[in-house]
């Protein structure tokens, strides 16, 4: 697992490849474990409690990789390793980001609904570090930020993984009724990150909390 | 085995077991290194192993994993000088920034430390001690040993292919790709030396730092912290400590181990002879880097692991870096009560002066969330006034402004 958060990637999408499951969503082919999202096009994500719009085709992850927890959705533009936006939709009081064998040695901590930003960005530096292999992992910023109508904010960060490879990203998110919602890009920091990011900021200004 | 049926076992079996050591301990003065300086190999597969090894070599050297502190290494190297035997100046050491406990030496000299290793140590005694230990492997020849063992019992081809897919199943543990570089996986595997080889660099590394003028019983106390890392580990998890933790793949390290350690330390310690630790030396050479290995530890969040391990280096007293990180390893757990003791914990640490900027900013927040908001302000201004150009310092902003 490198670039999204939600999903052992390359682990979630060679199981899948062989196992023949067919892609979610229109446009895909048989053996891809992604559905295309079209330009333009409002999507609901994760369990729903959230839409966006992208201003260009992305791969969207279908959501039956072993890890996925309901409320977390991940779309990729050049594949799990190079870039990935995660969505999480209204993640509730004690529960996690993804699925983790209780008995694991290293746990990502459950969220809470009274964590405040600079406990969420806590919480995130952790998955990366306990999930994702982070070696080293640096915020770059944590400032406050308008998101979903709301008081949220913005991290920053970036993180050196086990495969020597510098990645960055940008969380904007909001703690809303005692729920999470967060938008996230990471990806590989020379060329992905500038690349997807104007899609990334396009899609958190089209997000739309709906219940 | 329970403590209850081990007793039980040792009564029936008499009292001899029980007075007696491990019977595979090897004194510390029957062994002898078998290489000396500029060691080069005169056979055709060590020749062959060297050259794989010359590759590998490379290829960790230009590692973006290495921590590269120049005076940190030549402190790590200077300490390979004083404890590595005849063949000290040929073998070469790298830090790798992986948050284990774990070391290993290869055939051609050098040597790779994890920088987990670092933070558990209390002092440069016990650093020495595991030095002494890898460099026993390489003065011992124990890699170039056990490959001609393996060749012997086994198709070495069939052996390759089937440790490189247990390479690839490391269990739970991050050890980084630095494992996976080359054909390192499969070589470490390759190398797990047996007991008989880990008492023989055992009982020449004792000897080795007692030498150097090292407290000798240092070596079993660095056994002794990581076992029972191990078990606080496995019990916060409720679990039996049978994961295949990194380092006890390749060093089988019981129990026994560490008793055969204090027989030959005892054995060795010269009687009115003052022993170094070397304390203060080595947290000032440790200095620049140990906040983040503080940070990849405990944010790893094995809070068994990690507060066993602020315990163990609080043994030579508390302080506000120590009772931070204490208050990290509850932050992240579950439960009302362990953010209770994370809150404690950084409004102990802030009453240290060396307590991190970090601890203020945690204090100031904790008491936010219990509804003190002028305190907090206060806690998350001062902050702001020793980390004023901290990432964070918008968003603490935001809070103090309410």
């Amino acid at each position: 697992m490198r670039t999204t958060i939600t999903k052992l990637a390359l682990g979630g999408a060679l199981a899948l490849a062989l196992s023949a499951c067919s892609s979610v969503g229109g446009g895909g082919v048989g053996l891809s474990p992604y559905g295309l999202v079209r330009a333009g096009q409002t999507y609901n994500v994760g369990s729903g409690a959230m839409s966006v719009t992208s201003p260009r085709e992305w791969n969207r992850q279908g959501g039956f990789s072993f890890n996925d927890v309901r409320w977390v959705e991940d779309w990729t533009l050049n594949g799990p390793y190079l870039d990935g936006v995660t969505f999480v939709t209204g993640l509730p009081d004690n529960k996690r980001l993804i699925w983790q064998e209780y008995k694991a040695d290293r746990q990502v901590p459950r969220f809470r609904s009274t964590m405040t930003a600079p406990e969420v960005a806590s919480l995130l530096e952790t998955l990366f570090r306990v999930e994702g292999g982070a070696v080293e992992f640096r915020t770059l910023g944590l400032a406050p930020r308008t998101f979903l109508g709301t008081n949220g904010f913005q991290l920053d960060f970036e993180h050196l993984d086990g495969d020597e490879v510098w990645r960055k990203g940008r969380a904007v998110g909001a703690v809303i009724d005692g729920r999470l919602y967060l938008i996230l890009l990471d990806a590989a920091r020379a060329h992905y990150y500038p690349q997807a990011l104007p899609d990334y900021e396009a899609m958190v200004r089209s997000a739309v909390r709906r219940r | 085995m329970s403590e209850l049926s081990r007793r039980a076992m040792l009564a029936g079996t008499g009292a001899a077991l029980v007075a007696a050591p491990a019977s595979a301990r090897i004194s510390p003065n029957s062994l002898k290194p078998l290489i000396g300086p500029g060691y080069r190999p005169t056979e055709t597969d060590e020749k062959g192993l060297w050259q794989q090894m010359e590759r590998v070599e490379e290829e960790v050297a230009g590692s973006n994993l290495l921590i590269r502190d120049p005076a940190l290494n030549s402190y790590l190297q200077g300490l390979i000088g004083k404890v590595g035997g005849p063949a000290a100046k040929d073998m070469r050491i790298y830090l790798a920034r992986v948050p284990e406990f774990n070391a290993m030496m290869f055939p051609t000299g050098f040597t790779v430390f994890f920088s987990g290793l670092l933070l558990r140590m209390r002092d440069e005694a016990q650093l020495a001690g595991v030095i002494a230990h890898e460099s026993s492997h390489f003065l011992l020849r124990h890699q170039i040993r056990s490959w001609r063992d393996m060749k012997r019992k086994t198709n070495i081809f069939a052996g390759l292919a089937m440790a490189a897919g247990m390479a690839g199943g490391v269990t739970g543990t991050y050890t980084g790709d630095l494992v996976r570089l080359a054909e390192l996986g499969t070589i470490l595997t390759l190398f797990r030396y047996s007991r008989q080889l880990e008492a023989e660099s055992d009982a020449l590394g004792v000897k080795l730092i007692a030498d150097a003028g090292y407290a000798p019983l240092s070596m079993s106390e660095t056994w002794d912290q990581l076992i029972t890392e191990l078990e606080w580990s496995a019990k916060e998890r409720r679990k039996r400590v049978d994961r295949g933790y990194s380092l006890f793949a390749t060093h089988p390290a019981p129990r026994e181990r560490l008793k055969d350690l204090a027989v030959s330390a005892q054995e060795l310690t010269v009687p009115g002879r003052s022993y170094d630790r070397g304390r203060e030396r080595y947290l000032k050479a440790l200095a620049p880097i140990r906040a983040s290995l503080f940070d990849d530890q405990v944010r790893l969040n094995d809070p068994g692991a990690s507060q066993y391990i602020v315990e163990t280096l609080a043994r030579d007293g508390w302080n506000g870096t120590l009772l931070f990180y204490r208050g990290e390893v509850h932050r992240l757990r579950e439960g009302i009560q362990n953010q209770q003791a994370a809150a404690l914990n950084y409004a102990q640490a802030v009453t240290y002066p060396d307590a991190p900027a970090d601890a203020w900013r945690w204090h100031g927040v904790m008491l936010m969330k219990q509804g003190r908001v002028a305190e907090g302000r206060t806690a998350l201004s001062r902050y702001l006034t020793m980390a004023p150009s901290a990432p964070d310092a918008p968003f603490v902003r935001q809070m103090i402004q309410g």
